[in-house]
């Protein structure tokens, strides 16, 4: 049985609050995991150091609170997905009638970058809809772009204020019409490429890639753009249309790589999130699915000639 | 050492490594034959030619492949003719094809020899997709043979074959550089290695290449050792998966390449186990 705002509600309950100050963000926050915590319902924070300390620090029992401190948490927003997937199949199986869920997406005001974000605070709605979630987001409006609040805005069905008031947000967006950041093109991609590749196998492009990659990025990085490279040809030559153009921009210490070609891509708004249809493998989406879970930069652009999948490495996507 | 991996020459071979070589014609063929014949003699192996005729046939051909005054005798380059172990035109008994093998091999060495080195032209018994899944299962055998025992081989292809020489080129621990885009081979401690680029262009051949291997009968489980794979994406963690569903036995991989690693727990893979060398 839920409790809270969320009862008689089914599936994720996806909640905003804005906030100034720490007064505001306590206000927002203790409550939401103090109720919780008296519920017995499982609560799960994932901010940073600073504000898992805060937050510590004014609970009546921190120790009924689940604080994740692994910062790879939202490093991907698949990632992140698949992560809190599992943890709630994990309490549903252990009888939680609610899961309560916060935590801080990266984007400039906390440090971080919001590109691909917006994609995943819109998915989130659909993708976890099988489990009775409650999640509130808390965006600090004073270091939060303007651009980042309106996504919240329109990925958010529900908006709570410190004052605990809750209202539904006028401008929500469900993911089939959700509007996403505009496609930001790295710089690089306006010079001329270190090397172009026409209607190549994936092979080809993996071993151009690792040829210019080789000193640029760590192995290990590296690892991960052969296999994004790899999944990204072999899907155009799938489901594209030809011809699949690889271009590969390299400086001493980035590396752009787009796949290119000429279809309109998937229509699926959540590829990339999620492993696909149904989870059945393999599927259009599940090659998408792995590589925006690597270790790099992974962004899409539909446009009139066609679809790109862009992997960036390196100082570019820091 | 065995030689494993695509390698540039034929020359050089070592008492147990195991080649698939292709040739245009048999003129293309003897010089290559007669050099691995007389390099094994010299090395102090026994020399077997395996062909499809009766033994007749290719006691002739054998003759005309050297020159007179060699040290080609009828003791030291022997005649096996798959008629002896299989009837013409049908597949051939893999398991009937190594015993014969090994059943030579352990003659060579009671007669004295270091070993056995045997060639063939294998292309007439590769017609049919019968005949071929047949013969690819030997092939993995007498690699498997090969790993553990003085057998080295070279198994001839026509290259008329086309495209169908690379399901048997892949079952060899040494092929020719460019031949196949991955090789099965064996390991000398039982395990199945996995060498090269495994990507969705080649995944039919390597489902094909995996229904030819099975287990010996005394193995508890089947180790596929992946320290020398260059690539492999979740289509072909996907088809291991499936393999090791429909196995006999356990089946799992070691030395796996840490990004193949990370994609197979991204698959959830429920098959396929992990085991690490120092737990072997």
């Amino acid at each position: 049985m839920r409790t809270g705002a969320a009862r008689s509600q089914a599936g994720h309950y996806h909640e905003a609050g804005f906030y100034s100050s720490d007064k505001e963000f306590r206000a927002l926050i203790v409550p939401f995991a103090e109720e919780g915590v008296a519920a017995g319902e499982p609560v799960i924070i994932g901010y940073d150091d600073r504000k898992n300390a805060l937050l510590r620090s004014w609970l009546s029992d921190p120790l009924a609170v689940t604080f994740l401190g692994d910062k790879s948490l939202y490093a991907r927003p698949a990632r992140a997905i698949a992560t809190y997937r599992r943890l709630f199949e994990f309490h549903v199986g252990m009888g939680a009638g609610q899961i309560r869920i916060a935590g801080d997406v990266p984007h400039p005001g906390n440090g971080g970058t919001f590109a691909g974000w917006d994609r995943y605070e819109a998915a989130v709605n659909a993708v976890w809809e099988e489990f009775p979630v409650w999640g509130l987001c808390l965006y600090d409006t004073s270091t939060a772009p303007a651009a980042v609040l309106d996504v919240v805005e329109r990925t958010h069905p529900r908006i709570v204020s410190p004052s605990g008031q809750r209202r539904a947000s006028g401008r929500y967006q469900d993911i089939w019409h959700f509007e996403g950041l505009p496609f930001a093109p790295d710089p690089l991609e306006e010079t001329t490429p270190t090397l172009e590749l026409l209607d190549k196998p994936p092979a080809a492009a993996r071993h151009a890639v690792a040829r210019i990659g080789h000193g640029v990025v760590g192995d290990a990085i590296l690892d991960d753009l052969l296999m994004g490279v790899s999944e990204a040809v072999t899907n155009a030559a799938l489901y594209g249309h030809p011809p699949t153009t690889v271009r590969i921009w390299a400086t001493a210490d980035s590396i752009v790589i787009s796949v290119h070609d000429r279809g309109c891509g998937p229509a699926d708004p959540l590829v990339g999130l999620v492993p696909g249809p149904g989870g059945v493998m393999p599927n259009p989406g599940f090659g998408l699915w792995l590589t925006h879970q690597l270790d790099v930069d992974v962004a899409l652009n539909r446009a009139d000639d066609g679809f790109t999948v862009r992997l960036r490495a390196g100082r570019t996507a820091e | 050492m065995r030689m494993i991996g695509p390698v540039e020459s034929y020359r050089g071979f070592g008492l147990q490594d195991h080649m698939c070589w292709v040739h245009c014609d048999l003129v293309d063929y003897r010089p290559r034959l007669s050099e691995f014949f007389d390099e094994g003699l010299e090395r102090g192996l026994r020399a077997a030619y395996v062909g499809s005729g009766d033994t007749e046939e290719l006691r002739e051909q054998v003759a005309g492949f050297t020159d007179a005054g060699s040290q080609w005798t009828p003791e030291s380059v022997r005649i096996i003719s798959f008629n002896e172990i299989c009837r013409a035109g049908e597949p051939v008994d893999p398991v009937q094809v190594i015993k014969k093998y090994a059943m030579e091999t352990q003659e060579a060495l009671t007669d004295g020899y270091r070993g056995l080195r045997i060639s063939a032209d294998v292309s007439d018994l590769v017609c049919t997709p019968e005949q071929q899944d047949a013969f690819a299962r030997s092939e993995f055998l007498l690699e498997r043979y090969s790993s553990r025992h003085p057998l080295s081989a070279m198994c001839e292809y026509r290259l008329e074959l086309g495209d169908v020489v690379t399901q048997f080129a892949c079952m060899h621990a040494a092929v020719p550089a460019g031949l196949t885009p991955f090789q099965i081979f064996a390991c000398d401690d039982g395990a199945v290695g996995l060498l090269g680029e495994f990507d969705l262009a080649s995944k039919s051949s390597f489902d094909r290449a995996l229904r030819h291997i099975q287990p010996a009968p005394d193995d508890a489980r089947l180790i596929f050792d992946m320290s020398a794979v260059g690539f492999m994406d979740h289509h072909a963690l996907l088809s291991l998966d499936s393999y090791a569903e429909a196995c006999p036995v356990p089946v799992a991989v070691r030395s796996i390449p840490p990004i193949v690693r990370r994609v197979a727990r991204m698959l959830d893979l429920k098959n396929l186990g992990h085991v690490r060398p120092e737990d072997l």
